[in-house]
């Protein structure tokens, strides 16, 4: 059944793909959590009201397919506005912004698991806004939100392999340039999904750890 | 993003500034042409066994850039991408076997044609199908926003039978074809013949020409760059005189006579 | 400003075609949903079992749903079962990607929404004379769903967007397929992208609003 045609230049082939994938989720899941951790704060410190207009453009983001997302500002920053940028840059940047929606949501979402109770007993303690957030919010906020937000980084990795819309070449498109020439669909596609498979599921399953031991004790 | 749209606005104010040098200027400046090709279409384009490109748009680009003086750089599209990202400007031009339609006329600026295609009806062994009027009916499929995609789900349409898919590129296309997923599909006879003697896609067979005009395509760039066209079309022009053209031709696709790149009767 | 020349008439021409599509992306939608509940409540069961094998079908399931991307279960849907001369066509392609991963996410929301309910409930049932089935239909069943309800409509959400990976199989009559297909022919691309992105936008709001609205009236006790 494995009888393939599959030779070492094509492995080295696919593995670049692979470490496209990879870097292209590392850039995105980078900015997209300092940006999300931003906005959270930022939402949740202004209130609803103010943060109204922030609230509907992260909305946005997580409400249109990705990959409408890709093509558009692909054609908005290099048709409209004439701008001279690799696809690879556009790729980053919506998936940034992409993850950095999410992220602001699990961020905020942390931020108020903390008890308010808690966080005045540290102000009235003495505790200034900034101590209180780094030392009291920061550490609880941390053990809630961290299990979401390994499944959003493996969410971004996945969620990469569209990233072929505006010509990155990453693993899934490396895999069908082979498809192409070697013409064996069913084989390549399984080695493909095992890749995502092997990244994926252990990190997932230490999510799933985490979450477990840390809301029991 | 309020903010990030005014500094890219600005950003673009900046970059669009007096000094207006053509594509053609740009191209030798940077020193770089870069040429949408799809490779997934031999033998215009496809990858050796190290997965670099090669084909006869592989080399048609090469010799463009030779004769700009400037270094080639192959940039694999899709058929359906190739023109956003000429668009985009995410490459400078495209040989990419287009076919020159006055629908994309409205948008690309067409050099005048360096290849013509004839274009061939491919269905599966064991599908009784005598000739071209056997795909009423019948479930087929060709590469999305080709010219022969845009004949058959036409055709389709007015035959009020049967039913049409566009898949993203021509592998996918054979690929469903040889797995019976298709009955039949339309294809350029180069490409057909390749992908039959190739052995790639079992039980495949060409059963008839496509009755359509010739299939004439043509190098693309943006529509305003005037200067880039007519070098462009002053190239063809040359390949053809010196030969190189059935060099190619030979090279790539096999013995006999190139197509004709001239109509009877009409200046281009 | 811009050198772009907007040509919003010939897109806005296109409107009613894209219309269409929408419904048959919320079609799509709507049946995997439906499809992926079922589903999920079997694998569910699967793993309550205690049958090696089936909850080893289960956990398969779930992991390779969520473990890898969507676009590349949708086209192993097509073509990996098209090698096995399974033929589906693009609608039921993307119907049955979609539904397959839905299964899988809203599988693992069930466990962790049965964590919530206490056993004593089953037992409870148990002892009141109800078989296991029963009590898992009639008592525990619905507060799985009930839980359930927030990551269910997170999923619909992810169900709509989904359907945008359908040209990948051919699929052309969904709102993603007729707006690649009318820039394959007009390459108007931002116009025509910016109002699917606003039809897309439209359509998971109205999901979710009214997901809010069907809550706040099922559950309010």
């Amino acid at each position: 059944m494995f009888d393939t045609a599959l030779n070492a230049n094509d492995l080295i082939f696919l593995a670049k793909g692979a470490g496209m994938t990879l870097v292209v989720t590392a850039i995105s899941v980078f900015f997209g959590t300092v940006l999300g951790i931003v906005f959270g704060v930022f939402r949740y410190q202004v209130g609803p009201w103010w943060a109204a207009p922030l609230t509907f453009v992260l909305d946005v983001f997580r409400s249109i397919p990705l990959l409408i997302q890709l093509v558009l500002a692909n054609a908005f920053v290099t048709t409209v506005l004439g701008i001279r940028i690799s696809g690879f840059t556009v790729a980053c940047g919506v998936l940034s912004l992409y993850t950095a929606a999410y992220c602001a949501e699990i961020v905020r979402g942390g931020i108020e698991s903390v008890p308010l109770t808690l966080r005045r007993a540290a102000r009235s303690l003495g505790l200034s806004w900034r101590q209180d957030m780094t030392n009291i919010v920061m550490p609880l906020a941390t053990r809630v939100a961290l299990p979401s937000w390994i499944g959003l980084a493996l969410g971004v990795m996945k969620d990469s392999a569209l990233v072929y819309i505006v010509q990155v070449v990453e693993l899934l498109k490396s895999t069908q340039i082979l498809i192409t020439r070697l013409q064996e669909p069913l084989f390549l596609l399984m080695v493909c999904g095992a890749f995502y498979f092997l990244i994926s599921f252990p990190i997932a399953r230490f999510g799933g750890y985490l979450e477990k031991r840390w809301s029991h004790d | 993003m309020k903010t990030s749209l005014l500094a890219l606005a600005a950003v673009a104010t900046t970059l669009a500034g007096p000094a207006l040098a053509d594509k053609l200027d740009d191209i030798i400046a940077a020193g770089t042409l870069r040429c949408a090709v799809v490779l997934d279409f031999p033998p215009m384009g496809s990858r050796d066994a190290n997965n670099n490109p090669q084909g006869f748009d592989v080399d048609y680009c090469n010799d463009l850039a030779k004769s700009l003086g400037v270094t080639a750089e192959v940039v694999e599209t899709t058929f359906p991408e190739r023109i956003p990202a000429l668009m985009s400007g995410s490459v400078d031009v495209a040989v990419a076997s287009t076919s020159d339609t006055l629908e994309r006329a409205k948008t690309v600026g067409f050099s005048i044609p360096y290849y013509a295609f004839e274009n061939a009806v491919v269905s599966r062994e064991g599908l009784d199908m005598a000739n071209w009027e056997g795909m009423k009916g019948k479930t087929v499929g060709a590469t999305a926003g080709t010219y022969e995609a845009i004949w058959l789900e036409g055709k389709v349409k007015e035959w009020g039978a049967g039913e049409f898919r566009p898949y993203q590129n021509q592998a996918d296309v054979f690929l469903a074809l040889s797995q019976g997923q298709l009955d039949a599909t339309v294809s350029t006879v180069e490409v057909a013949e390749a992908n039959v003697k190739s052995g790639n896609f079992k039980g495949i067979k060409i059963v008839d020409k496509a009755p359509m005009v010739p299939d004439y395509v043509a190098l693309i760039t943006l529509r305003e760059e005037y200067g880039l066209i007519n070098y462009m079309n002053l190239f063809i022009n040359q390949q053809v005189r010196t030969g190189r053209y059935a060099e190619l031709y030979k090279k790539w696709v096999g013995e006999g006579e190139p197509a004709n790149l001239t109509i009877q009767g009409v200046y281009r | 400003m811009f050198n772009y020349n907007f040509r919003w008439n010939q897109a806005l021409n296109s409107l009613p075609q894209m219309l269409e599509g929408a419904l048959v992306t919320i079609e799509i939608a709507l049946l995997s949903m439906l499809i992926g509940i079922a589903v999920a409540i079997l694998l569910t069961v699967f793993r309550l079992s205690g049958n090696r094998i089936l909850s080893a079908i289960a956990t398969t399931w779930v992991e390779i749903a969520r473990n890898t991307p969507a676009l590349f279960q949708i086209y192993m849907v097509h073509f990996g079962l098209g090698g096995f001369g399974i033929h589906l066509s693009p609608f039921l392609s993307l119907l049955i990607g979609i539904a397959f991963n839905n299964a899988g996410y809203l599988a693992e929301n069930f466990r962790g929404a049965l964590k919530a309910i206490p056993d004593t409930q089953a037992r409870a049932a148990r002892s009141l004379g109800m078989s296991a089935g029963k009590a898992f239909r009639h008592v525990v069943m619905p507060q799985m769903l009930r839980i359930s309800f927030l990551p269910m409509t997170n999923q619909m959400v992810w169900a709509i967007l989904m359907t945008s990976l359908g040209a990948v199989v051919a699929m052309n009559t969904d709102l993603y397929g007729v707006t690649s297909e009318l820039n394959a022919r007009t390459f108007r691309t931002f116009e025509l992208f910016a109002i699917a992105a606003v039809i897309f936008y439209v359509i998971t709001k109205a999901i979710t609003l009214s997901a809010r609205v069907l809550a706040a009236r099922l559950f309010r006790y």
